[in-house]
């Protein structure tokens, strides 16, 4: 007989659940909450059965005796190692999920321009938060724990027309504790119409332990808005993070999201986008350097409802040791979405025979005056460049660890901030085999 | 270009050209599927007990099995137990000749434009025919004989080579593989076989011309061709069926094996009845066909040309075992009005240095929707495997879909993958090139589109190829303007 698709939520996490839902602060929410954990205990856990956790391996991951995160403040030194987006950026900091106001920074904002901890908006705005849950299109198991289960996380919203100068970070801070802990940041971002914001996000560990951070973001643009949202995962030492994004975009609206998984044992990247408007643009950038027995999965969605509208996706790996990495983008171009440029681009490096490469890059079209396409390549170092880099002088493992950074560097140059970019690279070096000789006196750093 | 001409002159009274029913008397088994069934299926053909055996064993997993769901498909349930499972020309004994063939089942062949007689002659095709699940005459037999080559129904091959059929049925879909892979086993009817001995060049292109005809009747092919040690065929299977309204159930299963440095061509034309312009009746296509290259330097290569059916489900298959062996998948999916295609191929690639290439050109008009489907998947020990995958989609008319749905999984470092993909419209600019230099609308719908697969075509043996080429622009009848 056929396997099962979903598999029943473990009874810790069950029983978790069950201990904390009626402790949530914001009565107006419960009803959503009741309701999503509700079709949480009836779909389960996917399994690699169902199409889109097909190359995941969750079961293990799933089955750890989660507590409740005791929040602790992390480090000022591990705060001040992520910090990103120039010296006036504003910041909130989150330890195991939980806002840290102390560390957090977001004063002096420009007029029509709200930043606060999603567990402040639950007090003061219940139904707005409320809706913004209900709002949240297609949800699934993951999507649906983070909705009944979110306490805190980032309510930011731009009047019409706001373009602050400075960028805000959210740093996700995973300390170590001495059981597994699940989280369930959520983060809201509404831009009004020609608002413009630079959001950076970065993951960052504390100490070894197993902290599970199950993010759901929820990307808001009017007609016109702007956003740039960059995020780094570096959260090594255990760690995982299952992520889903989604983005909906009103007519003119652009969105440029970078992101590069640089550590985790297990992260699971989702980015959901909807071309609403016509006009609107959408250009998307990863990279993924799994090493050890990490997993890195990159989901991509891309809706084109509307006309005239582009959307470039660009997705680099380079996947070593036992690790494993998956990408499945799709673009869906809907009837009636004429005019429409869509691309996408993924290409990765393997660099052990004990790695594993997934890949499966689709269309979905249903109108017809489009220009699309799609490409995927897998394989190991070029031997031609390798062997131009020789006929150099470069020794064979200087001239690999050379190709794979240029490879991975290609990715980078797509970041806006100049900080980040840098904490990338230096991530990048660390992990590619020979890169930390390749800049010997930490020029990069 | 005459091509184009005779596409104008054959349009302009088409609806489906091969829509007739042959009136032959037919000996069919009542609807209805349980072991009895089966029995009585094997009995009729005389088979010996271990393939009556094989046949329950498919039916039992069968019954535990369920339909697959996840191809872009829809079509309401079918209903195993309302099929008739068998139905033969009825005929006393084997006809020594082709004149002693049924009157009415030579003009069949003739109004398809496969004049037995001219084929032999002038194409030099060695045809099986298969009319509704029996092969009725089989053409050359002797020239291939003299050079032991052995191309015969399968039901003869049962009869008369026991110990190749043994050894090799199942051997690449086994009989468990998939729901309908394992419908097959159970109630195939009869089709190919072909054993090509070492060492031998088979002379002329193999060629099978299948058709549905009766009503109600689901027909379940099998098709087994063995290429021993450096040996060469290629393969040639039509397809049509006459039109009726409800949807009739095709669920074959070809099976390939090429031992070392043999190689083996199949190509198919698939024209079966696609349903009427409101998507009214058509043949379910749900067909299993792989390839085992089990031989160092073996070579299999699949090239398709699908304009028919009302759904076509279809993974023309490669698994590369043998070191260095060669896949192939060349493919033209056609769909028009409200035809469903979801086909594709898989190439597994387990010995070193292992290539395969896939092309594949999908064209949508109407309400259509076409979909690739594709795994290319790189095993740990396929070291130096390739694969290049090139896949295009064209629209025509803004109520259709494309779709591409490509795997990749790489085991592999020293492996080398790479796939592409493009959806575009049919190119205002070529039309209107085409129009100015005085081609009517229609043929240069046709040009641009046959240019579009040229690639795809190359691949086809030549009288393949001019049919396949006339079947591309009728099947766009009415798709543009």
């Amino acid at each position: 007989m056929a396997a099962p698709r979903y598999r029943t939520p473990p009874s810790e996490l069950v029983r978790l659940g069950e201990r904390l839902l009626p402790r949530l602060p914001g009565d107006a929410l419960a009803e959503v909450r009741q309701r999503a954990w509700r079709r949480f205990l009836a779909a389960g856990i996917p399994t690699p059965r169902v199409e889109d956790w097909k190359y995941s391996r969750i079961d293990a991951l799933m089955a750890q005796p989660f507590a409740a995160p005791t929040a602790t403040a992390p480090a000022a030194g591990t705060v001040r190692r992520a910090m990103a987006g120039g010296p006036a950026a504003r910041r909130l900091v989150f330890a195991n999920g939980r806002l840290v106001a102390g560390q957090s920074h977001v004063g002096g904002l420009p007029d029509g321009m709200r930043v606060m901890g999603l567990a402040e908006a639950i007090q003061h705005r219940p139904q707005e938060v409320a809706a913004a849950f209900e709002a949240l299109p297609a949800p699934g198991p993951f999507s649906d724990l983070n909705t009944a289960l979110a306490a805190d996380g980032a309510w930011i919203e731009l009047n019409p027309g706001v373009r602050p100068e400075v960028s805000l970070q959210l740093v996700f801070v995973a300390v170590g504790e001495p059981s597994a802990v699940i989280t369930h940041p959520r983060v809201v971002v509404r831009l009004g119409a020609g608002a413009r914001l630079h959001l950076l996000e970065s993951h960052v560990a504390e100490g070894e332990g197993h902290v599970l951070t199950n993010l759901v973001a929820q990307l808001q643009l009017a007609e016109e808005a702007a956003l740039v949202h960059e995020r780094l995962q570096a959260a090594e030492g255990g760690h995982a993070l299952v992520g889903r994004t989604v983005v909906e975009l009103s007519a003119g609206a652009r969105l440029l999201a970078n992101v590069a998984t640089l550590g985790g044992a297990f992260v699971r990247n989702e980015l959901e986008v909807h071309l609403r408007g016509e006009g609107g643009e959408a250009l998307m950038n990863g990279l993924y350097l799994p090493r050890g027995r990490e997993q890195v999965d990159t989901l991509v969605r891309v809706h084109h409802h509307a006309g005239r509208c582009h959307s470039d996706q660009f997705y680099k790996g380079v996947v070593d040791e036992q690790a494993r990495a998956a990408f499945a983008g799709r673009i869906t171009v809907h009837e009636g979405a004429q005019d429409t440029d869509a691309y996408q681009q993924n290409r990765n490096l393997l660099l052990s025979d004990e790695a594993e490469v997934d890949a499966k890059p689709e269309l979905e079209i249903f109108a017809d005056e489009v220009r699309c396409s799609h490409g995927a390549t897998v394989g190991g170092l070029e031997e031609a460049g390798l062997f131009y880099l020789r006929t150099r002088g470069l020794g064979r493992a200087q001239a690999e660890a050379l190709l794979t950074y240029a490879f991975a560097g290609e990715v980078v140059a797509r970041f806006r901030d100049g900080k980040l970019a840098r904490q990338v690279r230096q991530g990048i070096l660390a992990r590619v085999p020979g890169g930390a000789a390749l800049d010997p006196e930490g020029l990069v750093a | 270009m005459s091509t184009a001409v005779e596409t104008v002159k054959q349009i302009t009274e088409r609806e489906y050209q091969w829509g007739f029913v042959t009136p032959v008397e037919e000996e069919t088994v009542p609807p209805g599927l349980d072991e009895e069934v089966i029995r009585l299926i094997s009995r009729k053909k005389g088979e010996p007990e271990w393939l009556t055996e094989w046949r329950l064993e498919a039916f039992r997993r069968w019954k535990t099995m369920e339909e697959p769901r996840w191809a872009r498909v829809h079509y309401p349930p079918i209903d195993y137990q309302a099929i008739s499972y068998f139905a033969a020309p009825k005929q006393k004994e084997r006809p020594k000749s082709l004149d002693e063939i049924d009157p009415e089942i030579r003009r069949t062949y003739e109004k398809l434009g496969i004049p037995i007689r001219e084929q032999e002659i002038l194409a030099g095709v060695a045809v099986d025919y298969v009319f509704d699940s029996v092969s009725v005459a089989t053409t050359f037999k002797k020239k291939l004989e003299e050079l032991g080559i052995i191309f015969c129904s399968i039901s003869e091959a049962v009869r008369d080579h026991p110990e190749l059929v043994r050894k090799y049925l199942g051997s690449v879909v086994p009989p468990g593989d998939n729901f309908f892979a394992a419908l097959n086993s159970a109630v195939f009817s009869d089709g190919s076989f072909v054993y090509v001995p070492p060492g031998v060049r088979c002379p002329m292109e193999l060629s099978t011309y299948f058709r549905i005809n009766a009503a109600g009747t689901g027909q379940f092919e099998r098709t087994l061709i063995i290429a021993d040690r450096g040996s060469y065929v290629s393969y040639l299977e039509g397809c049509t069926a006459p039109m009726r309204d409800e949807n009739q159930l095709h669920a074959a299963v070809v099976e390939l094996i090429a031992l070392d440095e043999a190689e083996i061509k199949y190509s198919t034309v698939q024209n079966w009845y696609p349903g009427d312009r409101e998507g009214k009746g058509g043949i379910y296509n749900f067909v299993t066909k792989r390839g085992l290259c089990k031989g160092y330097r073996s070579k299999i290569s699949w090239t398709q040309v699908e304009t028919g059916s009302a759904i076509t489900w279809k993974y023309p298959s490669c698994i590369l075992q043998g070191d260095e062996s060669v896949g192939e998948f060349y493919s033209v999916a056609l769909t028009n009005n409200f035809q469903q295609a979801d086909t594709g191929t898989k190439m597994v690639h387990i010995g070193r240095r292992t290539r395969s290439r896939i092309v594949s050109k999908g064209i949508a008009a109407g309400r259509s929707q076409n979909t690739y489907r594709g795994l290319v998947r790189i095993l740990r020990g396929a070291e130096g495997a390739r694969n290049h995958t090139q896949c295009d989609s064209l629209l025509i008319g803004d109520r259709c879909g494309a779709h591409t749905v490509p795997y990749i999984e790489v085991k592999n470092r020293s492996a080398r993958v790479e796939h592409e993909a493009t959806t575009s419209k049919l190119s205002e600019e070529q039309l209107f090139y085409c129009r100015a230099r005085g081609l009517p609308l229609e043929d240069a719908v046709a040009l641009v589109v046959n240019g579009f697969c040229r690639e795809v075509m190359e691949e086809l043996p030549m009288e393949f190829a001019v049919e396949a080429r006339k079947l591309l622009g009728i099947s766009l009848e009415g798709s543009v303007g």
